[in-house]
């Protein structure tokens, strides 16, 4: 342990690790999914709802590596890293989609596009 | 492939080697009436029908190299003649030797099938046998020898008749021609009962392309129709009783049959017909509706007279002389048979009369002239069918060879004048013929014809055949009923026959040309399609210049030959019910069956046979004594007598007879329409519902599809907010569960 | 030497060799129609030749036992192989199959003028996959080939068929596939029930034939009614046979030649393979059913015909009504009816298959088929109006043609097939009559049937009537066609030319030699037709436990030699 943990400890802090347990991690993980749920419900920005959906997707790489640090094997890091890398590559692809929409109808409406109606 | 085509030289090699083979002994003696040792003919025997169809094939090859000259006519007589030869020679080597009866000429395999499940000795074959082999016994013989006879005069005649269509139409109609005589010959000759079927399916498809000979006119086409439809309905009985044939007795050939029928006749000679199995019993009761079908008896008689739209040769001899005998050649070939069932023969004698006084009565009615030796065919049909019916296969078979020379003389005689006068047969537009110059022989063969036809008494062979038929009917005490019906029918008979000649043949000198006026003046080489109504308009103006072209050679020869042919058969016939030529052929042929014993009973107080001769006299000359008075005697014009008189005391009945009593009608109403009507709806059905239920499961995932397509709005939104509350639902679930339902 | 005898003697040659040529169509460019004519025509004589050898070869006395069977062991996990065999029934399909090809190129080539790579390129493969529907002897194969017909014939009909062809082609498609997916579905349960008593996966039609006959009764009904689905409505059967007149109506004259000729006896043939080879007991149990099926086919397709002023759909209702006889034969379950079937289907196709291509000749003449538009055609085109009379005698059932033979014998299958009523009455017999079989049909079903043959000569006259007798009633007026819409039509002759007479000869020539001298056919049907019959017999006589089916593996009786085809995957034709 280093001293600024020490610091931290007599300060009334607990010390990392030693009671942080696995629901805070969740909590957190939970609170960033919700946060990007309703972003995604309730904001009509096509670039706003893609970060909202971001929010969400790195809640759950949060709640993979906490998992995976909880069960002590190494899946769920694995797992997260493939995500990271995937949602890379989507976010240039969804950009770029985003901006031909916009070039499209000069708005970035998600009510703008319903071609798709049964 | 190859090996399986190689089959074919090599069968007809070693039926070529073999002579007629005597077939396996049946070896039963109780069976010596009907399965006797048979005689040897020689190869050739088999030969006979191989000339028409020769003649068949190289008329066909006419049509193809597309022949203008009269060779078709050539070849056909030529080949014909020589059939007949062969004929001529198969009865003399049968009849000589008297013992020896059927002898069998197998020619090749055609159906041989083996259907047993095992093959062991216990149980007997299970093959299923119809080959092209001829049985020839002496009633094949006698209808051989009228039928390549007959065939060879009318090819002659027609060779001068249908001279107007040489080419095309020439060689179709000696194809067909030759075609029938072929089919007949498989008919007459076949050794099984499928072979026969062959044969009479086959005529009955000549008779189908002749009868549309003139294939441009509507009511030509109709009538083939209607000849081949009404014929088939036949045939199904035919086929149904042939099954039932073969399911009984485990063969269709006859050398092998009759030795069979032979144990159940015997049953039914000792009147033990109470034993005889009901199978076989139906068996005849089935051919009759086939012999019924091709030999145009009640209720399936109105085919023939239509068929009369065929040129005048093919009436005389498919539809007067031979394929309507098919019939009757059924019922004689299977006498035995007949004799097995309680009821056959009675079918056979009443359908006879109702047909014969059916069709005598609207004879007397019709003024088409061709039209009423067709009615008087059927009624001369009817009474061959009593004959058998009455009292014997000798009655039926004497009848039909007399029949087959005068109605053929009567129909040629008739197509003479049709030829002569452009297709005129009217007897109101004809008269005098006999006093014009070149048609005294038309005239007088005429006469000739119409005596036989009407039984004028002793000097007739038509008189003899009649009377044994009346005079059977008369001596069974079950079947006076049916003798008084044939009485009556014999003077009806006398009367319309006479009529025609008198209305026709004598009194004032007067005809009018029929409405093939214009063609036969137009180019011959046309051909035949100048039946087209559309000349009809023009017979108006060229009345004025038109002369009847007297027949020529051919058609005076036949003639003649035939109405000494009439006189000759006399000979054959006049000794009939016991004795005679015809009786000892069919005697000595598996028709030959005794027949059990009747009651004898009494005509008029008399020996029945001598009743009879005396009866039939009396109606006929009173036949024509009536045709003379009222259409001779009291004629005023050509198209009037006195018989016009008598025509409103008479009633309805005239008019009636006039309609054909309107059978066709009501069975147009009765059956046609109806049909016709079903078939309409079930063509709906079947689009509305049968498919319709089709496209109903086709339509299905389409309705269940447009039922939640208003789901996707097209909005992202909705989507998000339906995937979140999915999400929660799924959450929620997954939380109750987990939590053991304590939540 | 040695090789290429081996090459030329084996099945798969047969469906290969199609194939291709289709391949070297595809590599052809547009314009060379000459060049793709005569590769697609070279594509389907050299079959027949191929065919030659074959049948050259074929043990006609032995005609029970698959000859030149060949397989290879392709997928052994799965039990799925490349069989190929054949039998006299396989054999005298794939005759018909290699027969009709060239005729239907010959008959094309003035009616297809566009799109030819396409067109003849799948002539060549629908060829392919019928002869190897018939030669397969492996279940997965067989029904491999039998859905691939389906595409050819669905391109040829959406792409080169008359006005409705895209609905017709979708419905063909659908119909026909739906109720095959069923029958997959029965197959498919017999190899699992032979996995399930032998532990291994197998295909191989003899191997899972014995499984299939020592199914319960309860089971075996299942998978006759699965194995029907299929080939009921492939024959068509009624009530399932409305897809056949659309898709006739508007195939190509090819195409419903073929459809006509030899894709309905799929259906016969699937039903004489699996559901009379495999599932005995409920054939025995259904027999009836299905008789009083075709008859009601016979007698309601027949009256339907009649009423039809479209020629080309009379001819097509007229295929149901004469497939009522076929499935009639089958299901008299006896080996006049058997064989009379299968002769049924032969002669189904010369003399449908021929009414189909004059009626194109027509069509290709006039762009018409309806009745009413034309008449008395005998006056213009005599040689045509002389083939369109002998086929429809053909037809009709007329002794001495190729039909009669046929229908008399599935009539007489029928006829004498009564357990019974045919039971020896007399005292001293016992037994049947000498000239019956037991069965479960009997001279009702033969009575109602030939009914139809009445009917059969009705509608046939009629078209006769219509068509080629009467006055002289061309479509608009004249022969000939105001516009030019292709190289060749403009140069069709008024009657038929030497190339149209040529197809139809051959099929004329069969029809009289199979209607004079079946002999040959019916002794090399004998062997085969038999042997159902006594599989039949035996099961009727050692009727199979009905009621729950049995699950216990040792119930089920072990198959004679499952494997033993599989272990040699070498030809074993070298014994003839």
């Amino acid at each position: 342990m280093t001293d600024l943990a020490i610091t931290l400890a007599q300060a009334g802090f607990p010390a990392p690790m030693a009671q942080t347990t696995l629901m805070h991690y969740l909590v957190v993980s939970a609170l960033m999914f919700g946060m990007g749920l309703i972003g995604f419900l309730t904001r009509r920005n096509l670039i706003i709802m893609f970060l909202c959906t971001e929010l969400m997707f790195q809640a759950a790489g949060l709640a993979l590596i906490a998992f995976s640090r909880y069960h002590l094997n190494h899946t769920g890091e694995a797992f997260v890293i493939f995500v990271l890398t995937i949602a890379a590559a989507e976010a240039a692809m969804a950009l770029a989609l985003v901006v031909l929409l916009f070039r499209r109808k000069e708005t970035l409406d998600a009510s703008s596009w319903m071609q798709l109606k049964g | 492939m190859t090996d399986l085509l190689s089959h074919l030289p090599l069968l007809l090699a070693q039926a070529g080697e073999h002579a007629a083979h005597a077939p396996a002994a049946a070896g039963d003696a109780a069976h010596a009436a009907l399965g006797a040792p048979r005689g040897v003919l020689p190869a050739w025997a088999g030969s006979l029908p191989l000339f028409p169809l020769l003649a068949c094939v190289l008329c066909t090859l006419c049509a193809i190299f597309r022949v203008k000259t009269k060779l078709p006519a050539a070849i056909t007589v030529a080949l014909l003649a020589l059939s007949f030869v062969v004929a001529f020679l198969n009865y003399q080597n049968t009849m000589a030797h008297p013992g020896a009866q059927a002898a069998v000429v197998p020619l090749f395999d055609w159906i041989n099938f083996d259907w047993a499940l095992a093959h062991n000795q216990t149980t007997p074959a299970h093959v299923l046998v119809a080959n092209f082999s001829f049985y020839i016994d002496p009633l094949t013989c006698l209808w051989m020898l009228f039928v390549t006879g007959l065939a060879t005069l009318i090819a002659l005649y027609a060779s001068e008749y249908m001279s107007h269509d040489v080419g095309a139409g020439y060689c179709r109609f000696f194809m067909a021609f030759n075609l029938f005589v072929f089919s007949m010959a498989c008919l007459v000759m076949g050794d099984n009962l499928l072979l026969l079927f062959l044969g009479w399916e086959g005529v009955g498809l000549c008779s189908y392309l002749l009868i549309g000979y003139f294939y441009q006119r509507p009511s030509a086409v109709a009538a083939g129709k209607k000849a081949f439809i009404m014929n088939r309905i036949g045939d199904l009985g035919l086929s149904m009783g042939i099954m039932l044939t073969y399911v009984q007795f485990g063969t269709l050939e006859y050398d092998k049959l009759f030795p069979q029928v032979a144990g159940y006749w015997h049953l039914a000679v000792e009147h033990r017909l109470a034993e005889v199995p009901f199978l076989i019993q139906l068996i005849p009761v089935l051919f009759t509706v086939g012999a019924f079908g091709k030999s145009a008896q009640f209720p399936l008689y109105v085919w023939l007279p239509d068929a009369m739209e065929g040129p005048t040769p093919v009436s005389a001899l498919i539809h007067a002389a031979t394929m309507v005998t098919a019939g009757v050649y059924l019922v004689a070939r299977f006498f035995p048979l007949y004799l097995c069932s309680a009821w056959a023969l009675d079918i056979v004698a009443w359908g006879g009369a109702i047909t014969a006084l059916l069709a005598a009565t609207i004879g007397m009615a019709q003024f088409d002239i061709k039209r009423i030796m067709a009615y008087s065919t059927v009624s001369q049909l009817g009474y061959m069918f009593c004959g058998l019916g009455v009292y014997g296969a000798t009655g039926g078979v004497g009848h039909v060879f007399t029949h087959a020379f005068f109605k053929a003389l009567l129909f040629l005689a008739c197509g003479a004048v049709m030829h002569g006068f452009a297709g005129q047969l009217d007897l109101r537009k004809l008269s005098g013929l006999g006093k014009m110059p070149g048609w005294k022989i038309v005239s007088w063969t005429m006469l000739v014809g119409c005596l036989n036809l009407a039984g004028f008494p002793i000097i007739t062979s038509g008189f003899f055949s009649k009377d044994s038929i009346v005079g059977g009917a008369f001596a069974n005490a079950h079947t006076q009923a049916i003798g008084w019906i044939l009485l009556i029918t014999a003077g009806l008979t006398a009367y319309y026959t006479f009529r025609v000649y008198f209305r026709v043949f004598v009194g004032p000198k007067h005809y009018e040309p029929g409405d093939e006026l214009h063609a036969s003046h137009d180019d011959h080489a046309h051909g035949h399609g100048d039946h087209a109504p559309e000349t009809a308009a023009d017979h108006g103006h060229d009345a004025h210049d038109f002369h009847p072209h007297a027949p020529g050679w051919a058609i005076n020869l036949v003639l003649s030959v035939l109405a000494i042919g009439t006189f000759l058969a006399i000979w054959t016939v006049y000794q009939l019910p016991k004795d005679g030529w015809v009786a000892h052929m069919v005697n000595t042929s598996t028709a030959g069956a005794a027949t059990p014993e009747v009651e004898e009973a009494h005509f008029l107080g008399m020996d029945p046979h001598h009743g009879a001769l005396i009866a039939s006299i009396v109606m006929a000359i009173g036949g024509i004594v009536a045709a003379w008075w009222l259409h001779l005697a009291g004629r005023t014009t050509a198209a009037t007598s006195r018989a016009d008189g008598l025509i409103p005391a008479l009633g309805p009945i005239p008019n009636l007879a006039q309609h054909k009593w309107y059978v066709d009608e009501i069975y147009d109403f009765l059956i046609v329409k109806p049909l016709w009507f079903l078939s309409h709806i079930l063509y709906f059905a079947d689009k509305l519902l049968v498919d319709g239920l089709v496209n109903a499961f086709g339509f299905m995932p389409r309705a269940a599809g447009g039922m939640v397509r208003r789901q996707q709005t097209g909005v992202l939104h909705d989507y998000a907010v339906s995937m979140a509350a999915g999400i929660t639902l799924v959450v929620l679930v997954v939380v109750i569960i987990s939590s053991g339902g304590h939540f | 030497m040695g090789m290429l005898h081996d090459i030329i003697y084996s099945l798969p040659l047969g469906i290969v060799l199609p194939l291709f040529f289709a391949l070297l169509i595809c590599g052809c460019r547009p314009g060379q129609g000459k060049l793709i004519r005569a590769l697609a025509l070279a594509g389907t004589l050299i079959p027949c030749v191929w065919y030659l050898f074959i049948a050259g070869t074929f043990t006609w006395d032995h005609g029970d036992a698959d000859y030149l069977k060949l397989t290879y062991h392709w997928f052994p996990a799965a039990g799925i192989s490349l069989s190929f065999g054949a039998d006299t029934i396989s054999m005298l399909l794939v005759g018909l199959t290699v027969l009709l090809g060239p005729i239907c190129v010959l008959a094309s080539y003035t009616a297809i003028t566009e799109r030819l790579r396409t067109y003849y390129a799948w002539l060549l493969i629908l060829q392919g996959a019928m002869t190897g529907v018939f030669l397969a002897r492996d279940l997965i194969l067989f029904y491999t080939f039998f859905e691939f017909t389906l595409v050819p014939l669905y391109i040829l009909i959406n792409l080169y068929g008359s006005t409705n062809r895209r609905a017709a082609a979708t419905k063909f498609f659908l119909y026909t596939f739906t109720g095959s997916l069923i029958t997959l579905a029965g197959l498919v349960y017999v190899a699992v029930k032979h996995h399930a008593g032998h532990h291994a996966w197998t295909f191989d039609f003899h191997a899972l034939e014995a499984t299939a006959r020592s199914m319960t009764l309860r089971e075996q009904t299942w998978v006759f009614w699965a194995l029907l689905a299929g080939f009921a409505i492939k024959v068509p059967l009624f009530p399932v046979h409305t897809w056949l007149p659309l898709a006739h109506t508007e195939a190509p004259t090819a195409g419903s030649v073929i459809l006509a000729g030899v894709l309905l006896k799929l259906g016969t043939y699937g039903i004489f393979r699996f559901a009379l080879g495999f599932v005995p007991a409920a054939c025995i149990h259904f027999a009836p059913t299905l008789a009083v099926l075709s008859i009601i086919g016979i007698i309601y397709a027949g009256l339907i015909c009649w009423v039809q002023t479209d020629v080309k759909k009379l001819v097509a209702y007229s295929s149901v009504s004469h497939l009522g006889f076929c499935v009639l034969g089958l299901f008299a379950l006896n080996s006049v009816g058997l064989s009379g079937s299968v002769l049924y289907m032969i002669n189904h196709g010369l003399s449908t298959g021929a009414l189909f291509l004059l009626i194109g000749m027509i069509y290709e003449r006039y762009h018409t088929r309806s009745l009413k538009e034309m008449g008395g055609l005998a006056r213009a085109m005599p040689i045509w109006a002389s083939f369109m009379v002998f086929f429809t005698m053909a037809s009709v059932g007329l002794p001495g043609l190729n039909g009669f033979v046929s229908e008399f014998m599935c009539m007489f299958g029928a006829f004498q097939s009564d357990s019974h009523r045919w039971a020896a009455a007399q005292a001293g017999h016992t037994g049947l009559l000498s000239g019956a079989t037991p069965g479960e049909l009997g001279p009702w079903f033969a009575l109602a049937a030939g009914t139809g043959v009445i009917v059969t000569a009705m509608y046939l006259l009629y078209m006769l009537g219509k068509i080629v007798w009467g006055p002289l009633h061309e479509p608009g007026g004249s022969h000939g066609h105001g516009h030019d819409d292709g190289h060749a039509r403009g140069v069709l002759p008024k009657d038929l030319g030497a190339r149209e007479i040529g197809i139809l000869l051959p099929l004329a020539a069969l029809c009289l030699a199979l209607g004079l001298y079946p002999t040959p056919i019916l002794r090399a049907l004998e062997p085969s037709t038999s042997a159902v019959a006594r599989v039949i017999q035996h099961s009727r006589e050692n009727p199979p436990p009905s009621g729950v089916p049995a699950e216990s593996v040792a119930s089920i009786a072990p198959a004679d030699h499952p494997a033993s085809d599989i272990a040699h995957p070498t030809s074993e034709g070298g014994s003839r």
